[in-house]
């Protein structure tokens, strides 16, 4: 070998351990082909179980390039013998003169596999017929040279291994905090999946709860390989065999021909704690039909348990949450919810200038309810008030029990008028109510609201001066008569005229 | 500047490309061009690697693509608008048909520029036909006519100008490019108009594809060809017949037919697109990469290389008009059909790729039967519904 030629790829693979095992691929094949004069070179793959020499990449006429192309040699052929005895043949045909460089060598798997990885194949140099065919000797002196070059390709191979090892290495240790911190972390769920998809990368990772109760596999959340997480709530199974694959996977029943098909990009994941399965992961390549790489399968499948306990405990922590942000008897949020919420819809109304009404509205004559009939029939009253409550409003609404019999709606991007109107309804609904109240001579009780309304920015610029206005409006509601709706720009309008009348010295009474 | 572009079964697609670039250095010196061609299935990886890991993954900043994985791509996220950066594309420069296909769910926007097209069609020697076929043009018109001068032509002997058929873009197993134009002559397809299941196994699909692995079973195409590995790609001269996308006409005396199977004229054309990654640093100096490829004179010159046609309209009739086979293009081109430009669209390929594999590995072992076929497209279709309902 020239000494330039030696340098350019002594250079070439050095490089090419930093770009990956094609771009030292397309070196060697453009070093080789300069050094020996060739029209053209290619690199095969041997695959044994198939008999087929897979054609990987090509240099002719100074251009490199990838190809795809399944050949199988003849019997007997230059291809054939060089494959079989491990030693370099050439032929000469009507195409020009062939060089068959052949090379096998295997390797334990870094990540500890008990296996080895085989590495089988063949270099075709290449020359046009009007050109010399390859003589003994220059032979003798590629086929060396190719072999000089494999020892780097070898080394090339196992760092790229090594390197995967060292990724899954780092995985297992990241993704156990991730896992960890998934029990303190608000969307949990969310937190679980990013992490699988972050360490991984599949083409989308789902999972599935089992809803005890109902007895179906409820779907929850989707991440797709840009890490975009949605919703899959709307996703239902009913939990019977045969109803669907991933119900049968979940009672481990057998999972036919046709998941056999799939075993290469997707994994379906019961998720079970302390032998009780609550749901089911699955991750897939279905897209891409990329083959999930043996090593990440059991990796991710390693980490069963602990995926299944962090969704166990986020789920448990959810419903600790609910526990505490939610009133049990109403169903509606509690007020230190309400608050923070509140804070949000606020600066949002602010910040994209657009109106936010707020209902308090307080249960007339609670007290009197609760000490005539009992606090189990109070408890009624404010149960049916929930209900009625909830069926009402939008998405976009936000109930909460304030305290005792008060509560407070709040209403984004709704008018003074938009919020009477739902007030309206809801006054209505109530009124319509007959609580049945056994051992009592009236055997039904019904109940009525006072309501107070106040917007932003109509009526108070700040959080506090809102809540202060419907609370106003509220109070002028009860002191005349109660089981009314008053928006407070109406209150106020009607104390303006109470004052001019008055000579605008009464305080206006609260 | 890097670019991808897509591996060629003929090479004087990449040289046509190098020299390309040697003309855009020229006219550019200041710009650092570097390219490296890609297989398909390597740009795949590649593109799904950088979705996984663009760090580690970086993508080039032009990208060659078949015009139907631009619906895919651009859903990813993985390639830029070019309509607001690449003129003819603002104005709409191109063949309606391909257009249309292009911009199948969004009209105001371009993922991709179209830039060359292929259509499949038949070669023969009228010399070598002489003894099988008395009216070429009647007789290899339809697929049976055609099957039938196959079979009168022989089977395949190493003797010189015996070879009854030959198919360059063949990668040695059957492959969808192959089947695909049979499918589409059969007025198969690989979903249902409405585009919400997959078709496989619908009678005129499994037919077209059948039609095909046939020729395969009886030795009219040889799988896995020794011979290929032996002796390089198969000269004209030893074929009566050959399927081509590409034009052969004017050498070694051979003539042209529409594909065999499209009595009416039209036919399946592939249409190959230039794309900037949407993660480019430089997504101007790409974009204007790709206006450049698509002027009249660069556009030509790549596209005549290699015999296939440039997209822009202008220079699409003017091939077309001064194309010596012209009437037979004019027939091809007159109810031209493309692959769906929808999100599963590559993915559904890429199952019926392995199908077909499976299938080839059979035939190759003569361990085929005609329940395979039904058992590997009802796998295939399965697996393509299911897709269907994820995305």
């Amino acid at each position: 070998m020239s000494k330039q030629a030696k340098e350019n790829y002594a250079a070439a693979a050095a490089g090419a351990f930093f770009e990956g095992r094609d771009a030292f691929l397309r070196a060697a094949l453009e070093s080789v082909s300069a050094q020996f004069a060739l029209d053209a070179v290619s690199f095969y793959e041997y695959e044994e179980k198939t008999g087929l020499l897979r054609l990987k990449h090509r240099h002719s006429s100074g251009v490199s390039f990838e190809h795809e192309e399944d050949l199988r040699p003849a019997p007997g052929s230059a291809a054939a013998r060089a494959m079989e005895t491990l030693e370099p043949a050439v032929s000469k045909g009507p195409g020009g003169s062939y060089l068959c460089s052949p090379f096998r060598f295997d390797y334990c798997d870094p990540a500890g596999g008990r296996g080895v990885i085989p590495c089988f194949g063949l270099f075709r140099l290449e020359r046009a017929p009007r050109k010399r065919g390859f003589t003994p000797s220059e032979a003798a002196k590629a086929d060396a040279w190719l072999k000089s070059f494999l020892r780097d390709y070898y080394k090339a191979e196992f760092f790229s291994l090594n390197r995967k090892y060292d990724k899954n290495v780092a995985a297992i240790t990241e993704l156990t905090e991730v896992f960890a911190t998934a029990l303190r972390v608000r969307d949990s769920f969310k937190h679980i999946l990013s992490g699988i998809q972050t360490y991984f990368g599949f083409d989308r990772v789902r999972l599935y709860l089992i809803d005890e109760k109902n007895r179906k596999l409820k779907g929850e959340l989707s991440a797709d390989i840009r890490g975009q997480i949605k919703s899959i709530s709307y996703e239902e199974i009913p939990l019977e065999a045969g109803a669907h694959r991933f119900a049968d996977i979940v009672l481990g029943r057998s999972s036919g021909a046709f998941m056999e098909r799939y075993k290469d990009c997707v994994l379906y994941m019961p998720l079970s704690v302390q032998g009780v399965t609550i749901g089911l992961l699955i991750v897939d390549n279905l897209l891409s039909q990329q083959r999930i790489e043996p090593q990440e399968l059991a990796m991710l499948k390693s980490f069963g348990g602990q995926i299944a306990l962090a969704v166990d405990n986020a789920r448990l922590f959810d419903k600790v949450e609910e526990l505490s942000l939610y009133d049990e008897l109403t169903k509606l949020p509690l007020r230190r919810y309400f608050n923070q919420r509140f804070q949000e819809e606020f600066y949002r109304a602010e910040r994209f200038k657009q109106p936010l009404a707020l209902i308090w509205a307080d249960i007339d004559y609670f007290k009197e309810v609760n000490d005539t009939y009992g606090h189990q029939i109070g408890d009624k009253v404010l149960k049916e008030a929930g209900r009625v409550i909830l069926s009402n409003l939008r998405k976009i609404d936000f109930p909460c029990r304030y305290g005792g019999d008060e509560i407070l709606i709040l209403l984004p991007q709704a008018t003074g008028m938009e919020a009477q109107r739902l007030a309206q309804r809801l006054s209505q609904e109530l009124t319509e109510l007959r609580i049945p109240v056994p051992f009592s001579k009236t055997r039904e009780l019904r109940v009525t609201m006072s309501i107070g309304i106040s917007t932003f920015p109509q009526d108070a610029s700040t959080m506090d001066s809102l809540l202060e206005k419907a609370d106003d409006a509220l109070y002028w509601v009860k002191s005349h008569g109660r089981a009314r709706i008053a928006l407070y720009s109406d209150v106020a309008e009607e104390r303006k005229k109470a004052e001019t009348n008055a000579g605008g010295t009464d305080v206006p009474a609260k | 500047m890097k670019i991808w572009l897509l591996s060629d079964y003929d090479h004087r697609k990449h040289l046509a490309f190098k020299s390309l670039l040697a003309r855009f250095s020229a006219a550019f010196p200041d710009a650092n061009v570097e390219f490296s061609v890609k297989s398909r299935r390597s740009l795949w990886e590649s593109l799904f690697g950088h979705l996984r890991d663009p760090k580690r993954n970086p993508l080039a900043d032009v990208i060659e693509i078949p015009q139907n994985w631009t619906e895919l791509l651009s859903r990813l996220g993985l390639v830029a608008d070019l309509s607001p950066r690449v003129e003819p594309l603002a104005h709409k420069r191109f063949p309606e048909f391909i257009l249309k296909e292009l911009c199948r769910n969004d009209e105001a926007r371009a993922f991709s520029a179209p830039w060359w097209l292929e259509a499949p069609a038949l070669f023969y020697r009228p010399q070598a036909l002489k003894s099988a076929v008395e009216d070429p043009e009647k007789e290899l018109a339809t697929w049976d006519g055609f099957r039938a001068a196959l079979d009168r032509l022989g089977a395949p002997s190493r003797r010189r100008g015996a070879h009854a058929l030959s198919v360059p873009g063949s990668s040695g197993s059957v492959s969808v490019a192959d089947v695909l134009p049979r499918v589409w002559g059969r007025r198969g397809g690989l979903f249902s108009d409405d585009f919400n299941r997959a078709t496989f196994t619908r009678e005129e699909t499994a037919g077209g594809i059948e039609d095909w692995l046939e020729l395969a079973v009886s030795g009219k195409i040889e799988l896995f060809s020794p011979d290929r590995f032996e002796n390089g790609p198969r000269p004209a001269e030893e074929c009566a017949c050959i399927i081509s996308s590409r034009k052969l006409g004017g050498r070694s005396g051979l003539k042209m037919l529409p594909y065999p199977g499209y009595p009416s004229g039209g036919g399946l054309m592939l249409v190959h697109n230039l794309s900037v990654s949407a993660s480019s640093q430089d997504p101007d100096g790409a974009a204007a990469f790709v206006a450049w490829a698509l002027e009249h004179r660069n556009l030509s010159l790549f596209t005549e290389s290699f015999g296939v046609f440039p997209c822009l309209k202008p220079v699409f009739e003017e091939r077309l008009r001064e194309e010596r086979e012209s009437g037979v293009y004019k027939r091809l081109f007159s109810a031209p059909e493309l692959k769906p430009n929808i999100m599963v669209y590559p993915t559904a390929e890429l199952l019926l790729e392995r199908a077909l594999w499976n299938l080839s590995m059979k035939i190759a072992r003569k361990d085929y039967d005609r329940e395979d076929l039904t058992r590997e497209l009802i796998m295939a279709q399965g697996e393509a519904d299911y897709l269907l309902s994820l995305y």
